[in-house]
Parts: C-alpha cells; sequence; structure tokens
C-alpha cells in the first residue's frame, strides 16, 4: 500500500514578486515520471512541505494545461509560509496532491464565465482563468474581477493589465478594482460592484467566486440581483488543513445536518450548500 | 451466524489460548474508577464489569502520538515510518467500541488509505463482550447496542459461560483450532440469552426516537441555555480525547539539534481548543468557546453516510469524562424537548 | 544552501531561582549546543559577563529591582530575538504572587531594619517591561522544549508555542483524572501543556507551574465553579489559583463572579 503522505520532490524553478508580502512560485517534478503522469482540476490544492517544518494546503494557481510544472501563489503568513517565502530557484520541497474537488470545469464549456475574485481570492481563480484561456474555444464571454485594497496588493496585477487590449478582442473583460486606493488610476469600489460590467450573458453564466469569508453574501445578492443563476455559482474555501485527505479532521465544517471535510468534498462548493450550512463561511 | 458456547470453567483457558493469536489487550482496573486496556500478563487481572476505559480503543490503531516520517532535512528526503505491527488481541469490546472502529474504519481506509491505520487495523483481533448500561450510556438511541458485524468473535453473558457469536474468518480459526474450549448452545442458553438482553433493553436511561435530533440541534443552536453549558466547559478535550470516534490530529515536525535531521509526529489533537480552527493570518473559524463547545455537537450528531449513523456511537466517554460535569446526553435530550416544543410555536 | 553561520544566543537570569539556567544547562545535547550556538552570555555556565548583541536571549526570572530592570532592557537593546524563560519570566513567577500591602508586610518581615542595596519590587513578569517575542514556559521549562526552541531557531523560524491545556497530555497517556476522581484542585484544565502531565503521572494534582494559559482561554471561572461544586471555599480555590497565576488580570474577577451569591460568608471567615 503506498503511503498517502508520501511527497514528490519538486524543484523551485522561479520566484516573481506579486506584492510585499505574496510571491509566486514556479515548480517542476523531480521525477520525470510522476512529471509525466501528474495532473490536477483547476481549484484543486496540493500540501507544500517543508523539511523540518511542516506542511500547508496551497491552492494551485496555474492552468493543469502545462504538464510536469504549477504555480503556487504563497502569502507570507504563518510560519511554514514565511519558510516557503524564502525559497530560490533550485530549492527542494516536498509536494502532495493534488487534493480536493476542484471546480467542475467541464460543466462550464460552452458557457460565458464570471471570475470574482478579492485579495489572495485571485489565486485559485488564476487556475481557472488560465486554463479558460488555453482551451479558449470552450469557453464563451470571460470577465475577470480581481480586486483589492491597494493597487499594491492586486495579484497578478501586471500580468492581467499587459493583456488587457487584446483579450478585449477576444471577448474576455478585465476589471482590476481597488477599494481604498486614492491613487490607483483604475476601477474603484467592491468587487461586487462591477458585476454589472462583466461582459458575461447571467442566463448562460458560470461564477466562480473567492476572498475572504465576508465578501460572499454581498456578491451573492449582487449575482442574483443581475439575473445569474444560483444553482451556477461556486464558490472555494479555505480551512486549516493538516492531511488533505480527510483524516485529520481539522478542515470538518458545517453544521449537523450538513458536515463537510473541505479538503475532499470541498474546498469548490455550490451556491446553495453554502447558504444552507451556516458553518461553511 | 455460527454460534459455540464457552463454559465458565473454560473462561481462563480461553483468554490464555487467546496470546498464542496475538499480544493480549483487555481492560483492567487502573484506579479506583477508571479501566484502561493494558497488556494482560496474568488473565486473572481483566475486569469483565468495566463500562468504560479511560483510553478509547482507538488508540491502538491512532496512537495518541506517533512519527509519521524521519526527515533529512538537507537532502529534502522524508523516510515513512511504518511499524510491522505484530498481531495483537483485543478482548472484552462494546458494541458501541466496535461501531467506533468501523467509522474509524471507514475514515481511514475507504478513500486515500491511511497506511499507519491500516497496517495497525490488519494484525488486531476484536473479541467483543456483551454488557450492561450505566446512566451515561444512550447507544439504545444511536442503534449501535448490538453489532452483526465488526468483531471475529463476541462473548454473550450467560449465567454459566458465555454465548459467542463468531463474525469473521479469524474467528472462526480460533473456533476450529480450539474445539476443546467450546460445546454446543442448548436451548437454555438461547433462553438466557434472550433473558439478557430483555434486562438491558430495559436499563438504559432514555427511550424514544433520535433520529431527528440533528435537525433539532440545528434548530435550536440559538436556544440561552447552551451559553449557560458552555459557560461551564473548561475547554480541557477531555471530551474528545475519551470519545472512540473523534480523531482529529495535528502534525508537528520536530526538528533536531544539529538541524540535519527532524522528525514528523502527529497527536491527538481536539476542536475543544483554540488552535484548532485558526488559519494563516490569523482569522479563527471558532473564535469563541462556544463556538468550540458547539462544534462537538455538532460534528457528533451528524449523519456519517458509510455506516448510515451518526459520528457519535452513545458510549457516554465524554460525559462520565467530563471534569466539569457536562452531561451531553441531558443537553440532546433538552434539544429534543426544546427543539419540539419550538418547531410547534413556529 | 542552508547558512552556516553560528547562531549567537545569551542566557540571563533577573531574579529567580536559576532553575531555568540549570536545566539549560543541564539537557542532554548541551555539547551539540555549545557546538551549533555562539553563546556570547551564560553567567551560569562562564565568566564572561558582558551583555553583547546576539541573535536570541534566553530572560530567565521576573524583574523585582531596578537593576533587575536597567539590566533587562539592555538585553532587549542587544536581542534580536527576546524569549522569556520559566515562569517567574511569563508570569512573574511565585514571587509575583505578593503585590499589594501583602507585599510590604512580607518584605519586612524577611528583610526587616537591614539596609539593603536595592529597592525590593513586586516580582513582575517581563513583558511588562519590554517587548517578548516568544514564550517557554515551565517551572523549569522541559528538556525537549529548549531543545525544539533552540533548532527552531537555528532553522531560521520560529517555535509554535502550544496553547492547549495540560489534561490533553494527561489524557494522551491515559493517566486516571484527578480532579474527577479524587476531587482535588487539579489546575490542568488551566495550565499550558508541555509537561506530559508530570504531576498527575504520579498522582498529583497539577499546581499549575507551568502558567496559565495565553490568550483568554485560561477558563479560571469554569474551574473554579467545578471547583466551588466540589465544595471548596472561595479562599481555597483562590489560594490555589494564585500560587502561578495572581498577575492573571481577570483572575480575580473570574474567581469573585462565581462566588458572588455567597461571597458575604466567605469573607467572614
Amino acid at each position: 500500500m503506498d503511503n498517502v503522505y508520501a511527497l514528490y520532490k519538486c524543484r523551485v524553478l522561479r520566484t516573481y514578486e506579486l506584492t510585499d508580502d505574496v510571491r509566486l512560485f514556479l515548480f517542476r517534478f523531480e521525477n520525470p515520471e510522476i512529471a509525466e503522469s501528474w495532473t490536477f482540476v483547476p481549484g484543486q490544492f496540493v500540501q507544500l512541505s517543508i523539511a523540518g517544518m511542516g506542511e500547508v494546503p496551497i491552492s494551485i494557481c496555474s492552468s493543469p494545461m502545462r504538464r510536469g510544472f504549477f504555480e503556487l501563489c504563497i502569502k507570507k503568513a504563518g510560519r511554514v509560509t514565511s519558510k516557503i517565502f524564502e525559497l530560490k530557484p533550485g530549492d527542494i520541497v516536498g509536494v502532495r496532491g493534488p487534493y480536493g474537488n476542484g471546480f467542475p470545469v467541464d460543466k462550464f464549456e460552452g458557457n460565458d464565465l464570471l471570475l470574482i475574485a478579492a485579495g489572495i481570492g485571485m489565486a485559485p481563480l488564476r487556475s481557472v482563468f488560465t486554463y479558460a484561456l488555453d482551451n479558449r474555444w470552450k469557453f464563451g464571454n470571460i470577465t475577470v474581477i480581481n480586486s483589492a485594497r491597494f493597487g499594491k496588493k492586486l495579484l497578478f496585477k501586471k500580468e492581467l493589465e499587459a493583456m488587457r487590449d487584446v483579450a478585449e478582442a477576444e471577448n474576455i473583460r478585465i476589471i482590476q478594482t481597488v477599494t481604498r486606493d486614492p491613487d490607483w488610476p483604475g476601477w474603484v469600489g467592491r468587487a461586487q460592484e462591477h458585476i454589472r460590467h462583466a461582459n458575461t450573458k447571467p442566463e448562460k453564466s458560470y461564477v466562480c467566486v473567492c476572498g475572504p469569508p465576508q465578501i460572499y453574501t454581498d456578491v451573492f445578492n449582487k449575482l442574483i440581483e443581475h439575473g445569474y443563476d444560483p444553482r451556477k455559482i461556486y464558490v472555494t474555501l479555505e480551512r486549516r488543513m493538516k492531511c488533505g485527505v480527510g483524516k485529520c479532521g481539522h478542515c470538518i465544517a458545517g453544521s449537523s445536518t450538513f458536515l463537510k471535510y473541505i479538503c475532499i468534498d470541498g474546498p469548490v462548493f455550490g451556491y446553495y450548500d453554502i447558504i444552507s450550512t451556516p458553518g461553511l463561511i | 451466524m455460527r454460534y459455540v458456547k464457552l463454559t465458565e470453567e473454560k473462561l481462563y483457558d480461553f483468554l490464555e489460548k487467546l496470546k498464542e493469536y496475538g499480544k493480549l489487550y483487555a481492560p483492567v482496573k487502573i484506579s479506583d474508577k477508571f479501566y484502561d486496556r493494558k497488556e494482560i500478563e496474568n488473565v486473572e487481572d481483566i475486569a469483565f464489569e468495566y463500562v468504560r476505559t479511560i483510553m478509547p480503543a482507538k488508540k491502538f490503531f491512532v496512537p495518541p502520538k506517533e512519527k509519521m516520517f524521519d526527515i533529512d532535512i538537507e537532502n529534502g528526503e522524508y523516510k515513512e515510518n511504518v511499524e510491522n505491527v505484530e498481531p495483537f488481541v483485543l478482548f472484552g469490546m462494546h458494541a458501541c467500541e466496535i461501531v467506533a472502529l468501523r467509522i474509524l474504519d471507514a475514515i481511514y481506509m475507504d478513500e486515500f488509505a491511511d497506511i499507519y491505520y491500516a497496517s495497525r487495523r490488519k494484525a488486531g483481533i476484536i473479541i467483543g463482550l456483551s454488557c450492561l448500561p450505566d446512566e451515561h450510556c444512550f447507544c439504545n438511541l444511536r442503534r449501535t447496542d448490538f453489532v452483526d458485524i465488526g468483531f471475529d468473535l463476541f462473548l454473550h453473558e450467560l449465567p454459566d459461560g458465555y454465548l459467542i457469536r463468531v463474525g469473521s474468518p479469524k474467528g472462526h480459526k480460533i473456533v476450529d483450532e480450539n474445539p476443546s474450549l467450546f460445546t454446543q448452545v442448548t436451548q437454555k442458553d438461547i433462553d438466557a440469552f434472550r433473558e439478557f438482553e430483555e434486562k438491558r433493553q430495559k436499563m438504559f436511561r432514555c427511550y424514544g426516537s433520535f433520529d431527528n435530533i440533528r435537525y433539532l440541534l440545528e434548530l435550536t443552536m440559538n436556544d440561552e441555555f447552551w451559553d449557560e453549558e458552555a459557560d461551564k466547559c473548561l475547554g480541557c478535550g477531555n471530551c474528545t480525547m475519551t470519545c472512540p470516534t473523534c480523531r482529529c490530529y495535528d502534525v508537528q515536525d520536530i526538528p533536531s539539534i544539529d538541524g540535519k535531521e527532524a522528525i514528523r509526529i502527529r497527536f491527538w489533537d481536539s476542536c475543544q481548543f483554540r488552535s484548532h480552527g485558526l488559519v494563516a493570518g490569523g482569522h479563527n473559524f471558532r473564535p469563541t468557546k462556544k463556538d468550540r463547545f458547539l462544534n462537538r455537537y455538532v460534528c457528533k450528531n451528524s449523519y456519517f453516510y458509510p455506516l448510515g449513523t451518526s459520528y457519535c456511537v452513545g458510549c457516554g466517554n465524554c460525559t462520565y469524562f467530563c471534569p466539569a460535569g457536562i452531561d451531553f446526553l441531558g443537553n440532546l435530550l433538552k434539544v429534543r424537548s426544546v427543539g419540539e416544543a419550538e418547531v410547534k410555536n413556529g | 544552501m542552508r547558512d552556516k553561520m553560528k547562531l549567537k544566543i545569551g542566557v540571563h537570569g533577573l531574579t529567580s531561582c536559576y532553575g531555568c539556567q540549570l536545566k539549560m544547562a543541564s539537557i542532554k545535547e548541551l555539547l551539540e549546543v555549545v557546538e551549533r550556538f555562539d553563546i556570547e552570555y551564560w553567567y551560569m555556565a562562564s565568566s564572561k559577563g558582558e551583555i553583547k548583541h546576539v541573535d536570541v536571549a534566553f530572560v530567565e526570572g521576573s524583574v523585582s529591582t531596578a537593576e533587575d530592570e536597567k539590566e533587562l532592557k539592555k538585553i532587549r537593546e542587544n536581542a534580536d530575538i527576546l524569549v522569556a524563560i520559566g515562569s517567574c519570566a511569563i508570569h512573574g513567577g511565585v514571587q509575583g504572587m505578593l503585590i499589594g500591602e501583602e507585599y510590604k508586610e512580607i518584605f519586612e518581615e524577611i528583610y526587616g531594619k537591614y539596609e539593603m542595596d536595592f529597592e525590593g519590587r513586586i516580582g513582575e513578569p517581563i513583558k511588562n517591561y519590554v517587548d517578548v517575542d516568544y514564550f517557554l514556559p515551565g517551572c523549569p521549562p522541559e528538556e525537549e522544549e529548549v531543545v525544539y526552541y533552540l533548532a527552531c531557531f537555528a532553522l531560521g523560524s520560529y517555535p509554535e508555542e502550544k496553547d492547549y491545556p495540560v489534561c490533553s497530555e494527561c489524557r494522551r497517556n491515559g493517566y486516571p483524572c484527578i480532579l474527577i476522581e479524587k476531587g482535588e484542585m487539579c489546575l490542568g484544565p488551566l495550565t499550558v501543556a508541555g509537561c506530559n502531565a508530570r504531576c498527575p503521572s504520579h498522582n498529583v494534582a497539577c499546581i499549575g507551574c507551568r502558567g496559565p494559559l495565553p490568550y483568554n482561554i485560561a477558563w479560571f471561572d469554569s474551574l473554579a465553579k467545578t471547583f466551588k461544586e466540589k465544595g471548596f471555599s472561595k479562599e481555597d480555590v483562590r489560594k490555589r489559583m494564585e500560587i502561578f497565576g495572581k498577575q492573571y488580570e481577570k483572575m480575580d474577577e473570574m474567581i469573585e463572579k462565581v462566588f458572588e451569591d455567597e461571597g458575604g460568608e466567605t469573607d467572614q471567615e
């Protein structure tokens, strides 16, 4: 029997500063066979291990179309992430996964796609976005709303900005908005205030939302007000996880009638799961 | 099912024989009020009258603390530490404990099988033992008071011995290899077994349906009495540590002083502790004592689909081992009546 | 690869029994510590006596004199990381039990009319004077925790501090619960874990030597209520809890609340 907690060795290939406390890391599997066969669904996560420090769950933020490589977006927040933050190209880490259900991207095909991110929430949605770009013909119009408090805190700001004009021609709309930055030249206001600017047709759109727990209610209300179908709204949640495989119990959330493991039943949940389960967000 | 009888005179021979199938663990009295399962040298030390052990049987499969990996920090190598587990026999498992083990089996082995758990589970022989409930037991409400599967042998007390149900190939093997220990079950034994079961069924604290409890619990979460109950709570985690199905664990890397090596250990954690719901960045999903207190009620009463039961098996350990005397069943009974009143009014 | 530079450490003692330093000096891995770290200051272990810049300074003892305060501030200025080690440094310790009028009486009783070259103060935790980065509890701390803290710093990281009670370790070890069985005032539920339930393992109730839990998760009130139900008076409970918890700002209030309905009776004793 294989050990589900065993780790694959991965090498850091490149690091890239996204904001003052968030960095993007590109990894490659050391074992060519694993590199060849390892794949994932956007929205899934991996357990990243630093020897002697511990493990943390991190959402994958790249497209699964690029075999053997994957990108992780690390926010310097805790003991282990601070250590990951210091990694240099060439360093080795341990990785296991992918875990979780991921977004039902197959269902999304043939529809418009609205991605709403706040803060670090852009990380898992970038995986959906890049996946959609790699499979552009499968999707209709696409809008990405990327929001943060300040311009300098917007994740993937440059990457999204660089493709804005070209994207418009391909029916991809990019809205980068900030709430508390008077110097920001672009859009201002919360993510949900820009739903009306999306190029997606509410009746044939799937929506993915990710951000801090307190934004969900407002975003949901706005989406429904604009006519988006609640059955087609998905969010991805975060919890403390130690195992990632439904054993350690840390990510158990929900109520006595709907108890879920975020790691194996989630992290992606539908709108109706969220509203019928008080403990989930 | 195959039935055999073990007469009173052969009991200790039987227990002695069990040692040949593996290291024998059985309940012994460890202090005035408490029992625990220990390795048995002298079979006469075994306590048959025990109701509950301070450490649930999970300790044999998910140890309180175990090393998962030896880590070579400099080279980023992880060497798994999976022991070769020698066979062992758990004697005196009550029905609720056997259901609890099946819950753990489903969690640990159905999906993403855990090799550490599985290697121990394979080595374990489970010998059940009938019991009489005390005032904290409510397995009848949880429908875990009688088990059909999950044991190798199950001993039902008779006035002059035990009626044994044989529940697995390992169980058959033990019976087949020791014909001199067992006799045929007679009509008298069947009558005695029936009498015992009837007597037992009349001894529970409470009767009725508990199937709606998870809905009533959800509907009464804001009742004031929860504040009072949570106020009593010491946050010590005794309830979860002594729960036969609570198996939350935490993982930690312990580096050596020279910085070259580390070990990765896992150890029992509890949702009653503050750090359990904490995520990086400082947000806590269960910031208050009441959140944590209620979390256990929510988790234990929720539905465990693979077995069609709740996570709680009604053993009463959490009440018996609560230093603050918080009555788990009592609170659920309050929910059952308060909840009904609320539903009516609403 | 990893930085091979040795970490500079200092070990300092303010007013205390020096037990924590002794513990540090007697760990099995001491030789490796000497090899792996540059010990810049350790009064107990060497004769060097000048406070220099260090990466990590460990400070035991409470601030009980003006000298202590001066020394502590100098240590802080010269340390990147400051670790309070032991109950005196973290909570004021046993000497921190005496506050207010009581302190003056006892001080006079002990030192009488002798002229002292220092002015005595109430023993206070060092966090009242300087910023403390990490806390290493114990009276004294456990060997494995000392090693763990040192090893974490050496890796360029920091230790995970425990915020759960001694009960957790008592249950993991399967010791009989003294509070339930004997009805004694065991402070296990209040006290920060790490000792592997040392006293309960010898069938002795926890006295709380590692100090109360942090972050407002030390439930003096709930435990006082439990003790009260077992028949203890307010004074019994207070005396027990204040040995190591006296300077916990909410302790009095929390105990008071539990006994308020019969406060009049116990006050008259």
